[in-house]
């Protein structure tokens, strides 16, 4: 046997994967559960663009970016329950949150951060509401009477406390937006057992591309309902949250690939099993999809629908793709981190494959159902909080 | 000025004491759903120690097995296979025994299944093994080297529960000198 | 070969009239004793554990080798681990590797099924003449600081005083992140119960006196179990003579109380 022969054959059986390393067993809902809460984060800092930090141009979508932001956050909890061995024991991560571990944050961070976002959703909305309710009837003002818990109280002086309470809510909810998202970056980046997880730049990747998903997913279907409900778009704030998501994404895809470049840099023995991990196995996911395809393109055009003096048609539908790809980068990036971390195996010496089922527990068609149900709950939500000022029978009358 | 029915605070009194009902109400929950022992020794349910302690017995140890088997107890005991488990080959007492009593008979290996039970230790051809831990023989040179037919079984020569007790009867018996190798 | 069998035929006459003559000590006869199969019954491999009923051993202070230059690969504790605790197949809470090192210092390693089924067939598949080839055990390491312990979101898995790390499969959700945080992989999901699992250093059958299933068959001794207290036992004489680096994944701070002798480089 020649030289070369033998040893191309003796590494393409050196894969050797630990037995119980063989099974993957965060698989598709623990991608999609990052991306979920990914994108109620980045919704979230498009409406506190708007509420703490005044940038007008962003006024258009302050509203319905919070309304977006619940669509996604009421569903977020449903890959993680599907995930569960045990769903119906979900609330001991309540009862017992143990202090060291990262993932018990969930219960206490998730409901803290549910309330403040419904909170501001109905203080911003009250007066919308009560003006609603006034025209309501049967069950649709029963609603409305709870979710204005009772109150008719529109004067000038309860609408300063409301706005008091507003700027508040508007305020923490960015730190607890911040740690929605952040904390799950640290469940990935806390675990030194992983190689490719463990780096304390994960919390800060994961909350980067949280931005870059909510702010594409408001452009994104901002356009799409506008058009749909042959409503005029306003091109300054689609102009201004392609800016943010440009300025977002450069500081993500740096912070990727920082991360990438030092662990090939300094190429410590972990760094083997790493490159064979990424020109393996996850060589189509990662270097062609997410990079290749759907990061550097976008890194550019972005640039190019910034910076240069475009037609609002060429910044409408340009910008619509390529918020459209940057939501297919982040979820690629999350099935990159998640699943591709879980193939190499703890033995440094193999990969593991991973398939993802069908119609299994976990598989393809679960998955596709629970991204679809935060879209239908968006839309149940259009009935009872009006997305846009001009459908808003109290504008002019307060200020916003 | 419109009259309103509610104070212009109304509806926050309301929202605030709703949080602090959810609040307590969780509180309260905990209280009755946490299980008494979790905490007492750590971030856990005390109680699960005792869980596991309770976990039944599967394997016995040879000495349960040989406690009712005297007979092979009196050859396994004295042979070179005392180290080996009965439970190895027949499998855990729990599923023979029960509350002192038999609820069922344990497999005895039979035919080629000997022969392969065998091998798992005492092939040479796998060359991992330390030869100090075991004697190793390579087949069918093993059966060729003793003038024996490459069909046989090895427990035609060997007891298994004591392998080397027929090995050594014949040798006494017949005095025959081999040449070893 | 008659002839052998007539010994044999006249050693039994021999002997059951030996048993009904009662000179042979112990139960028998042809009754099953009572509660000779009451597993309290079974004489203690572990001194002293049996009078112990408090939820934390006392005076003892465990600790698991194993030989690696003793392991002959047979599998015997993989087929008694997955008989004590009825382990599903395809998970393994103990697992037998086989490394072989060829001439051109390339390192194979494989564990087929786990070990269970011993190993009955050299590799046939290397492109160059084998030099060297010995086998690991591997079970759960039993950290001083376990990482599993640590990322445990709802304390379903926790260390006792004594240093055993168990799960208390009552409160479990199954969410796995400890399957991902342990260096090791020692941690699975169950099929059956749908929370983790994993090697226990065989806690019930230690806390009732007998040694770990996967230590107690093992022919040749390539796995030991003892109280670091008792200075005759034989892991304390190995745990103090002077050798070379004897945990797995040192650098990754677990601090294993598991110690192998033999351990090699290529083991990871």
């Amino acid at each position: 046997m020649s030289p070369e022969h033998g040893a191309a054959v003796a590494t393409a059986l050196t894969n050797y994967v630990f037995p119980n390393d063989l099974h993957v067993h965060w698989s598709l809902m623990i991608v999609l559960y990052p991306y979920i809460t990914g994108i109620v984060a980045g919704a979230f800092i498009v409406s506190s663009l708007y509420h703490v930090f005044h940038i007008q141009s962003l006024k258009p979508v302050s509203r319905y970016a919070l309304v977006f932001a619940l669509a996604f956050l009421a569903f977020a909890t449903a890959p993680l329950l599907n995930h569960l061995g045990h769903p119906e024991r979900a609330m001991n991560m309540m009862l017992t949150p143990s202090p060291t571990s990262a993932m018990a944050g969930f219960g206490y961070i998730y409901s803290a951060y549910a309330i403040v976002l419904i909170l501001e959703i109905l203080f911003i909305y009250r007066p919308t509401l009560v003006a609603l309710k006034q025209k309501a009837s049967g069950g649709m003002k029963l609603l409305y009477t709870i979710l204005t818990m009772g109150s008719d109280n529109v004067s000038r002086e309860a609408l300063e406390i409301d706005h008091k309470i507003t700027a508040f809510l508007a305020a923490i909810g960015i730190p607890m937006a911040c740690t929605l998202h952040g904390y799950v970056g640290f469940i990935f980046g806390g675990v030194k057992a992983n190689p490719m997880w463990a780096t304390p730049l994960m919390p800060v990747i994961f909350l980067l591309s949280a931005s870059v998903s909510g702010i594409a997913g408001i452009i994104l279907s901002y356009v799409i309902i506008r058009e749909k409900q042959g409503k005029p778009l306003d091109m300054e704030c689609i102009r201004t949250l392609i800016k943010f998501l440009w300025g977002c994404f450069i500081l993500d895809f740096v912070f990727e690939m920082l991360e990438l470049f030092s662990h090939a840099y300094m190429a410590t023995h972990h760094w083997e099993a790493l490159h064979d991990l990424y020109w393996g196995p996850l060589f189509w996911t990662f270097w062609v999809a997410q990079v290749g395809i759907f990061s550097v393109i976008p890194f550019i055009a972005l640039g190019i629908l910034s910076l240069v003096n475009l037609s609002d048609k060429v910044v409408k539908i340009g910008g619509s793709i390529i918020s459209f790809m940057i939501l297919v980068q982040v979820l690629l990036m999350r099935w990159n981190v998640v699943i591709g971390g879980q193939l190499m195996s703890k033995s440094e010496r193999g990969h593991a494959v991973f398939h993802p089922g069908f119609f299994t527990k976990e598989g393809i068609v679960p998955s596709i159902i629970i991204m679809i149900l935060p879209i239908v709950f968006l839309y149940l939500l259009s009935k009872v909080f009006p997305f846009w000022l001009e459908d808003d029978p109290t504008v002019g009358e307060q200020s916003a | 000025m419109p009259e309103y029915r509610s104070k212009p605070y109304s509806h926050i009194v309301r929202i605030v004491l709703l949080l602090v009902i959810i609040i307590v109400a969780g509180v309260v929950v905990r209280g009755k759903v946490l299980p008494k022992s979790f905490g007492e020794y750590g971030h856990y349910r005390g109680d699960a120690i005792f869980d596991e302690m309770k976990r039944p017995v599967r394997n016995g140890t040879n000495a349960s097995c040989l406690v009712c088997h005297p007979y092979i107890r009196e050859m396994h005991l004295n042979g070179v296979h005392h180290t080996v488990s009965c439970e190895f080959c027949h499998g855990p007492v729990a599923d023979h025994v029960k509350d002192g009593k038999v609820i069922a008979k344990l497999p005895k290996k039979q035919g080629k299944e000997i022969r392969r039970l065998c091998l798992r230790c005492h092939n040479q051809i796998i060359r991992a093994r330390p030869k100090e831990s075991i004697k190793m023989i390579s087949m069918p040179q093993h059966l060729e080297e003793k003038h024996v037919r490459t069909d046989h079984i090895c427990n035609q020569c060997h007891n298994v529960h004591a392998p080397l007790m027929w090995v050594k009867q014949a040798k006494a018996m017949v005095g025959v000198e081999e040449d070893s190798k | 070969m008659k002839e052998i069998e007539r010994e044999i035929s006249q050693d039994r006459r021999r002997f059951i009239k030996k048993v009904l003559g009662g000179s042979i000590a112990g139960s028998l006869l042809l009754v099953i004793p009572a509660g000779a199969m009451d597993f309290g019954n079974i004489p203690e491999q572990i001194p002293g554990m049996r009078k112990q009923t408090g939820p934390f051993i006392k005076g003892k202070k465990f600790a698991f080798v194993v030989d690696i230059t003793r392991c002959i690969g047979c599998g015997s504790c993989c087929v008694a681990d997955k008989n004590e605790y009825k382990v599903p197949d395809g998970n393994y809470r103990t697992w037998v590797e086989r490394y072989i090192i060829d001439d051109h210092d390339n390192v194979y390693v494989d564990s087929p099924n786990g070990g269970l089924n011993g190993y009955q067939e050299p590799r046939e598949d290397l492109p160059y003449p084998v030099r060297d080839t010995f086998f690991v055990p591997k079970l759960c390491n039993m950290c001083e600081h376990p990482s599993c312990v640590q990322v445990c979101p709802v304390g379903a898995t926790f260390q006792t005083e004594d240093g055993f790390v168990l799960i208390d499969y009552k409160r479990c959700v199954g969410c796995g992140y400890c399957v991902q945080a342990c260096p090791y992989s020692v941690r699975f999901i169950n099929p059956e119960t749908h929370t983790a699992d994993k090697c226990t250093w065989c806690y019930h059958r230690v806390r009732k006196g007998l040694l770990p299933a996967c230590v107690n068959v093992c022919p040749v001794q390539a796995r030991k179990f003892g109280d670091l207290n008792d200075h005759e036992s034989e892991v304390y004489k190995i745990l103090h003579q002077p050798h070379v680096i004897s945990v797995l994944k040192p650098g990754m701070g677990n601090k294993p109380s598991l110690h192998y002798v033999g351990l090699r480089r290529e083991v990871v």
